[in-house]
């Protein structure tokens, strides 16, 4: 593998995991905040 | 607490549509970047195809460094401004320092990638890449100070102060390479004349590149933002019926009203 290709690899794939990540901890809480919706304090 | 703060309400149509689209650019502009960067541009005279990694390092050392703190910056300034504070500058400014911090670690290790060939080492105390280190220890720092308890103002306070502090060491970053003999080259675009030293298919990929990843710090930064809205509403409402719950525990049957069903059983909160 060269530079090149390393520098774009790295690049590319820590951004698409962080994105993926993000992704998923928005729609784990938009489904928890659905829950709670129903669960509130008297 | 009023039972209405802890609602939780889904993004709007629009919103949805707006963050959907700017996904949907973000990745198609990335795309066409390095479609363009690996295959269509010559390479360099001097260079020769290292040249390539010029389409992500400095677009991404943009966000890092302007994009993100400028955001983080203009977002702290206008929560300490008592005339325009609002938990949205504080909600923004987070939002856009974890995103900038992801965005200023590649920033380094892209330009480290690089320097190897054309420097010969993997990294070395230059001005600019030492400017830079220290603002990616100064974003971990005001992170840290995020997890610090503490009551939502204060520790927005003490947020956007770090924030103000970490954002003199952006100007240093920038005109290292002027104010400093560095292994760093000069900018390429953004100089002194604004006189861009890059031409042709090189000169609009780079731009392209700027866009792209300009874009992606948009969509990363609404979903952020969107993600801090939505935990401190789940935070407030845990708490909330957590709290009745305890009351409930403590006054029996009569649990509807703590205040009287507290008094009611003859003692005091």
């Amino acid at each position: 593998m060269s530079y090149i290709d390393a520098g774009y690899a790295i690049a590319l794939g820590v951004l698409a995991a962080y994105g993926a990540i993000l992704w998923r901890r928005r729609q784990r809480l938009e489904r928890a905040a659905a829950r709670s919706g129903g669960r509130r304090a008297p | 607490m009023n039972p209405t703060d802890t609602e939780v309400t889904p993004w709007s149509p629009t919103a949805t549509w707006v963050v959907r689209g700017l996904g949907m650019a973000a990745a198609v502009a990335v795309a066409a970047t390095v479609w363009l960067g690996l295959w269509v541009t010559p390479p360099d005279q001097a260079q020769h195809n290292l040249v390539r990694l010029v389409y992500v390092h400095p677009p991404i050392a943009w966000v890092a460094l302007y994009l993100a703190f400028g955001v983080a910056a203009a977002s702290s300034v206008l929560w300490l401004w008592p005339r325009t504070r609002s938990r949205f500058w504080d909600r923004l400014a987070v939002s856009a320092v974890e995103v900038g911090t992801v965005f200023t670690a590649l920033t380094l290790i892209t330009g480290s990638i690089w320097g190897r060939p054309t420097w010969g080492v993997w990294w070395a105390w230059d001005a600019r890449l030492t400017s830079t280190a220290l603002l990616l220890v100064l974003l971990l720092g005001y992170l840290a100070v995020r997890r610090v308890p503490a009551d939502p103002d204060s520790r927005a306070r003490r947020s956007a102060v770090v924030a103000l502090v970490a954002a003199v060491d952006v100007p240093i970053v920038h005109f290292s390479v002027d104010w400093w003999h560095t292994l760093h080259q000069g900018a390429t675009v953004l100089n002194a004349n604004l006189s861009p030293t890059i031409h042709g298919s090189m000169a609009w990929t780079l731009l392209l590149g700027f866009v792209a990843f300009t874009l992606l710090f948009a969509w990363m930064l609404a979903i952020r933002y969107r993600i801090e809205v939505l935990s401190e509403r789940l935070l407030d409402s845990e708490l909330d019926v957590a709290l009745h719950e305890r009351w409930a525990e403590g006054t029996g049957p009569v649990a509807g009203e703590p205040g009287g069903a507290l008094a009611s059983t003859g003692r005091r909160a």
